[in-house]
C-alpha cells in the first residue's frame, strides 16, 4: 500500500500474524496515570507507587474486533511530557490518542486544551482522540466535575470516558472505543482515491524488526 | 534542576543526542538542554514553512502557491545516510530504526561538461554508461573488480599495490584511467570534497569506494537513505532513546553560565539555577570562547516545483559537480527531496545547492549547481561559520562537537561522535556500547 518500488528489505513473516496494526499514543501531563493505564491494559497490573516512566518504549497488544486480529502498539511518553518536550516524531504516524488527565489535578485538566492543540498540529488529520479522566476512584479528592470534562471533550470533538487504572474501571472499554472509532474512521475513509494513512513506508534499515507495517494495509 | 548529573548536554543537535543517548543508556545520569523551543538546533528540519521564511527574514511569507505551511520540514543541512554506513549501525544497535521510515534516494548524478550524468558504480552500470568511451570503460571496469576484491587483510588482493605506500594517484595510473573518471570516482564514489587525497596512500580511497558500492548494493538505486519527515527526526529519535533510559529534557532553556572550579566543569547555571555536573557536551555554540573557526560553507535552499532535469524525474537525488570541472578546490553538491518524503507540500522539491566557501563572493560560487535547478520558486540563502574546539576537553572535562560540514553524507559526524565518546570514557567507541541495556518493549509480541 506504500512506497512501492523504493521499497526494500522482506517484512518479516512473523509480523503478519495480523489484520491492521494500529499505533497508538499516550499524552497528558505527569503523574495523570499515563504509564498506570497501560499497565492495567496489557497486563491487568498495578504499581501505586509513583514512579516517572523510564525504561518503557512501547506495549504491544493484540486485539480481535469484528473479525480482525488487530495489533495495538501502545506508545509512552517515556517521560517527556514533564517539561513539555514530547518530540515531534513521537506523534508520527498516530492513529490514535488518549489524552489523559487526572481527575483530582486541575492543573492537568487544564492542559487538556495545550495537548489537543500538539495533536492536532503534529499529528495527521484522521487520527482520533478520547479524552479519560483518569483516577475516578479518588471521589473525595475530585476537582474537575465529570460534567466540565465531557463539555470540554464535546468542545474539542473527542469522544470521553471516566476511568481508573487502579479500580480497573473503564480500562478496557477506553481502549476499545479508541480501536472501534479509528476502524469506523478507517471504513470511511477507505473510500477510492483516499490516500490518508498510507504516507510511503520506506525500506526497514538493515535487519532491524520492521516496526511498524503498513498502518493502513487493507 | 538543582540536581547533579554525571553528564550534562548543551543542544540537541544529531551530535548531541545520540551522545545523550549512548550516556543514558549505559547508565549514566543525563540532562539534556537546549536553548531553543525546538529539537535539534542546526540539524533540525524547519516546519511549518512560515518560520523558514522567518528564520531567513523573508518578511512577506510563502505565497498560497506553497500550500500548507505544515506539510513542510526543511532541513537546513542537507545530507543523506549511507546505506551502509555508520550513522546506519548507529540507528541498528540503538534500535532508534523503531521510530523512524526510511526512502531510498533514488538517483546519484555527477556533473561533466555541463551536463549530469548517472553515477556509474557497478561493472554494469559502467559499461551501460556514456560518461567514457568504449576503451575508458573496460579500463574502469577493471578498476571497480580489483576494488570489490581488494581486502585489506588479504595480500593476494592487492595485484602488486601497497595499500600503506602506494599512492591513489599510482593505482589510477596503474588501471590508466583518464582524467574525467578519476573526477567522479574520486568525488562521486569515494566522496572526496577536494583532491588532496590523490598522493595519500590508497587504502583509504578503496575503502570508501567499497562503502559506495556496498550501500548501493543494499537497496539498488543509489547508496543514500533519508528518513520521511527530515533529517530533523534523527536527532529526536536518539533524543527519546535518552529519555527512555532516564535523560531528563528541557527545551527552551537558555543557559547562563558554564561553572569551572580549578579548570574543570562542575555546572551549568539556567535561569538562576545550578545544575552540578562531572562532565559536558555541547555544541560550538554554546562555547564560543573555546572553538575556533575552520572554514565556511554556503548552502542555498531552492524550493521547486519540478523534478531536476536530466534525472529521469527522480523525487529524490544527489547530484555531485566535482571540483575540477568547475575549476575549485572543493566539490558543490545538489541533494534534492521533495513530496515523497512528507518535507514538501504536493508536487514540491527541494533541492540544497552547497560547497566549501573559497572567495569573497559565494553565491556565484554556487552558480553552476543553480542553473541545473532553473527555474526556482525561492531561495533561502544560508552562509555558515564552520566551528572546532580549540582542545580535546580532557581537561576541562568539556566536549564539544565541531559544526555540520559541507559533506553530504553523515561519516564525519559519526567520525565525531565516536572520537568524542573515546575521550569521554577513556576507552574506544564500540558499537556494542550503544545496544540497549534492558528490555524496554512489552507485550506478547514477537520481540
Amino acid at each position: 500500500a506504500s512506497a512501492g518500488d523504493t521499497q526494500a528489505g522482506p517484512r518479516d513473516a512473523a509480523d503478519q500474524n495480523f489484520d491492521y496494526m494500529f499505533k497508538l499514543l499516550l499524552i497528558g501531563n505527569s503523574s495523570v496515570g499515563k504509564t498506570s493505564f497501560l499497565f492495567r491494559y496489557a497486563d491487568d497490573s498495578f504499581t501505586p507507587a509513583f514512579v516517572s516512566t523510564v525504561g518503557i518504549d512501547f506495549k504491544v497488544k493484540t486485539v480481535y474486533r469484528h473479525d480482525k486480529r488487530i495489533k495495538l502498539q501502545i506508545w509512552d511518553t517515556a517521560g517527556q511530557e514533564r517539561y513539555r518536550t514530547i518530540t515531534t516524531a513521537y506523534y508520527r504516524g498516530a492513529m490514535g490518542f488518549l489524552l489523559m488527565y487526572d481527575i483530582a489535578n486541575q492543573e492537568s485538566f487544564a492542559a487538556v486544551q495545550d495537548w489537543a492543540t500538539q495533536i492536532k498540529t503534529y499529528s495527521w488529520d484522521n487520527a482520533q482522540v478520547i479524552l479519560v479522566g483518569n483516577k475516578c476512584d479518588l471521589e473525595d479528592e475530585r476537582v474537575v466535575p465529570a460534567e466540565d470534562g465531557r463539555r470540554l471533550a464535546d468542545d474539542l470533538g473527542f469522544e470521553f470516558f471516566e476511568a481508573s487504572a487502579k479500580e480497573n474501571i473503564n480500562v478496557k472499554q477506553v481502549f476499545e472505543r479508541l480501536v472501534d472509532v479509528i476502524c469506523e474512521k478507517m471504513n470511511e475513509s477507505l473510500e477510492p482515491s483516499s490516500s490518508s494513512g498510507s504516507n510511503g513506508k520506506g525500506p526497514a534499515v538493515g535487519d532491524a524488526p520492521a516496526p511498524q507495517p503498513s498502518s493502513c494495509s487493507c | 534542576m538543582d540536581e547533579e548529573y554525571d553528564v550534562i548536554v548543551l543542544g540537541t543537535g544529531l551530535t548531541e543526542c545520540i551522545l545523550s543517548g549512548i550516556m543514558s543508556v549505559n547508565g549514566k545520569k543525563v540532562l539534556h538542554m537546549d536553548r531553543n523551543p525546538y529539537y535539534g538546533g542546526e540539524s533540525s528540519s524547519i516546519t511549518p514553512l512560515e518560520e523558514l521564511y522567518k528564520r531567513f527574514q523573508l518578511l512577506e511569507g510563502p505565497p498560497e502557491s506553497m500550500g500548507r505551511g505544515r506539510d513542510w520540514n526543511v532541513d537546513l543541512i542537507p545530507k543523506f545516510l549511507m546505506a551502509n554506513g555508520q550513522l546506519v549501525k548507529m540507528l541498528l544497535y540503538t534500535e532508534v530504526t523503531r521510530y523512524l521510515d526510511f526512502k531510498v534516494v533514488e538517483g546519484s548524478f555527477v556533473y561533466k561538461g555541463g551536463k549530469i550524468y548517472k553515477v556509474p558504480s557497478t561493472e554494469t552500470e559502467a559499461l551501460a554508461s556514456n560518461l567514457m568511451g568504449m576503451f575508458e570503460k573496460r579500463r574502469f571496469r577493471k578498476f571497480l573488480v580489483f576494488v570489490a576484491n581488494f581486502d585489506e587483510n588479504d595480500p593476494k588482493t592487492f595485484e602488486g599495490v601497497d595499500p600503506q605506500t602506494t599512492s591513489m594517484r599510482d593505482v589510477y595510473r596503474k588501471f590508466d584511467l583518464g582524467q574525467d573518471v578519476i573526477d567522479f570516482t574520486g568525488h562521486a564514489l569515494a566522496l572526496y570534497r577536494t583532491d588532496d587525497y590523490l598522493d595519500q596512500p590508497c587504502l583509504e580511497t578503496v575503502n570508501r569506494i567499497k562503502l559506495y558500492s556496498e550501500s548501493l548494493a543494499r537497496y539498488g538505486k543509489s547508496p543514500y537513505l533519508y528518513p520521511l519527515y527530515g533529517l530533523g527526526e534523527l536527532p529526536q529519535g536518539f533524543a527519546r532513546l535518552s529519555a527512555i533510559y532516564g535523560g531528563t529534557y528541557m527545551l527552551n532553556k537558555p543557559v547562563d553560565d558554564i561553572i569551572m572550579e580549578n579548570g574543570k566543569v562542575v555546572g551549568v547555571k539556567s535561569e538562576g539555577e545550578v545544575a552540578r555536573c562531572k562532565q559536558l557536551i555541547c555544541d560550538p555554540s554554546y562555547i564560543p570562547d573555546r572553538v575556533r573557526k575552520a572554514g565556511q560553507v554556503i548552502r542555498i535552499i531552492c524550493i521547486l516545483s519540478h523534478p531536476i532535469k536530466n534525472t529521469n524525474d527522480a523525487n529524490s537525488c544527489q547530484i555531485i559537480i566535482p571540483q575540477n570541472q568547475v575549476n575549485r578546490k572543493s566539490d558543490i553538491y545538489v541533494c534534492m527531496i521533495s513530496y515523497a518524503h512528507n518535507v514538501a507540500a504536493q508536487g514540491k522539491y527541494i533541492a540544497i545547492a552547497s560547497t566549501t566557501v573559497e572567495t569573497t563572493d559565494p553565491e556565484k560560487e554556487v552558480e553552476p549547481a543553480l542553473e541545473l535547478l532553473e527555474p526556482i520558486d525561492q531561495k533561502f540563502v544560508a552562509i555558515s561559520d564552520l566551528y572546532e574546539p580549540i582542545d580535546d576537553g580532557c581537561e576541562s572535562q568539556v566536549f564539544c562537537s565541531c559544526s555540520y560540514d559541507a559533506t553530504t553524507h553523515f561519516e564525519t559526524t559519526c567520525n565525531d561522535i565516536k572520537d568524542i565518546y573515546k575521550r569521554m570514557a577513556g576507552t574506544a567507541f564500540d558499537f556494542e556500547n550503544m545496544k540497549r541495556k534492558q528490555n524496554d518493549v512489552f507485550g506478547e509480541a514477537e520481540q
